[in-house]
């Protein structure tokens, strides 16, 4: 099926060296017009280097300055897009510990009945929020001192915290590998 | 970070901690290579950017889609974390790659769907730039190449017009290169015999 001819490879290099037909010998002009393989070949290099000849003329090509300026401004959007990304991260899982307190809280005041749900239960709240307050802070105090652990008031945000600061942490250390 | 390696960073760059400037601007784009300089570019340019141009608008017909995927060609090749740099690797190793870029640009276009596939554009695509001076190789090859399939038109370029290798083929558009062998094996005696007809035809019209 791949038949080629013998003469193939000189006849490409003397077409690529310019040296085709003037300066090569006529035994191998004689071949050309008698051999199909080496006919065809003439024909379509001829053909295509003059098209190429034409189409380099042809071109209109940009400043190459045009093209590093677009580089540039793909680069710094994919690093602007890069630096965004961890914070939309952090920005999801914070949400997500403030809903899931929220749920805790709610869950939580559930069980003391719907009467939190009313105006009142708030303004007695707030009324004596500077009392209770200070007791719990106290108790917490209290609790500190005798080294019998901490309050879950203060565990479950610096454990949020923690978490959040970990996980921003881990990220970017992957991200980096 | 030394004095010139910092005038060489971009302004927006100091706005951003260096774990991201530095390293978004790598890797995420992957040009801030030092041995593609701006000159160094430039050079380059000025020698494989002609060449490009012909082989895209020979290859899609088309001039002005040409000028898009050229630029956008060297756009990718500028931000390709695997580009070949121009002092490592040399200025072969580039400009094969660049043409495997445009290549693959050639691919993704013709997969787009759209109004008109490659074989139907009418044939004033062809006549765009010179209607008035159509040489003899415009009116043989450009018929010719239009019965051709897009990737027999990008193999023979390459081989004919460009004078890569059958490896160099390959790599470029992405086949082995005994596929290579036989594919531009088969698209150069269709080209011939289409030459040969289009040459008859003209000399019918002229006699």
């Amino acid at each position: 099926m791949l038949t080629s001819c013998r003469h193939e490879n000189e006849l490409r290099q003397l077409m690529a060296r310019g040296q085709w037909p003037d300066a090569c010998p006529p035994e191998l002009r004689a071949h050309v017009s008698g051999c199909r393989t080496c006919g065809d070949l003439v024909l379509i290099s001829e053909a295509f280097q003059h098209a190429r000849v034409e189409s380099l003329a042809a071109a209109r090509p940009v400043p190459p300055a045009v093209l590093l300026w677009r580089a540039q401004l793909r680069r710094r959007n994919a690093a602007v897009e890069r630096i965004g990304r961890p914070l939309l991260g952090a920005q999801i899982f914070a949400c997500a510990v403030a809903l899931f307190a929220a749920a805790g809280f709610a869950g939580f005041e559930a069980r003391n009945g719907v009467a939190w749900l009313t105006l009142s239960y708030w303004h007695d709240w707030f009324v004596q929020l500077p009392q209770a307050a200070a007791a719990q802070w106290a108790s917490l105090s209290a609790g500190s001192q005798a080294g019998s652990g901490w309050s879950w008031l203060v565990l479950l945000p610096a454990l949020a915290t923690l978490l959040l600061l970990g996980s921003v942490a881990v990220y970017l250390a992957t991200d980096k590998q | 970070m030394a004095p010139t390696e910092k005038r060489a960073r971009m302004s927006w760059e100091f706005a951003l901690p260096d774990t991201w400037a530095g390293g978004a601007a790598d890797a995420a784009a992957g040009a801030c290579d030092p041995a593609m300089e701006n000159e160094a570019f430039a050079a380059f340019y000025s020698r494989s950017s002609r060449p490009l141009w012909a082989y895209l608008a020979r290859s899609s017909a088309d001039p002005a889609l040409a000028d898009d995927l050229m630029q956008e060609s060297y756009v990718r090749f500028l931000c390709a974390a695997g580009a070949p740099a121009l002092a490592t690797d040399g200025e072969a190793a580039a400009r094969l790659y660049l043409f495997r870029i445009a290549t693959n640009l050639l691919r993704d276009y013709w997969r787009r769907p759209r109004a008109a596939t490659i074989e139907e554009i009418p044939e004033e695509f062809f006549a765009v730039r010179g209607q008035a001076a159509q040489t003899d190789a415009q009116i043989l090859l450009e018929p010719a190449m239009r019965q051709m399939k897009p990737r027999e038109r990008q193999m023979l370029w390459l081989a004919h017009a460009e004078g890569y290798s059958h490896r160099e083929i390959a790599k470029v558009m992405g086949l082995n290169a005994a596929s290579v062998r036989l594919l531009l094996f088969r698209a150069r005696r269709k080209i011939a015999a289409l030459l040969r007809a289009c040459a008859a035809d003209a000399d019918g019209r002229l006699s």
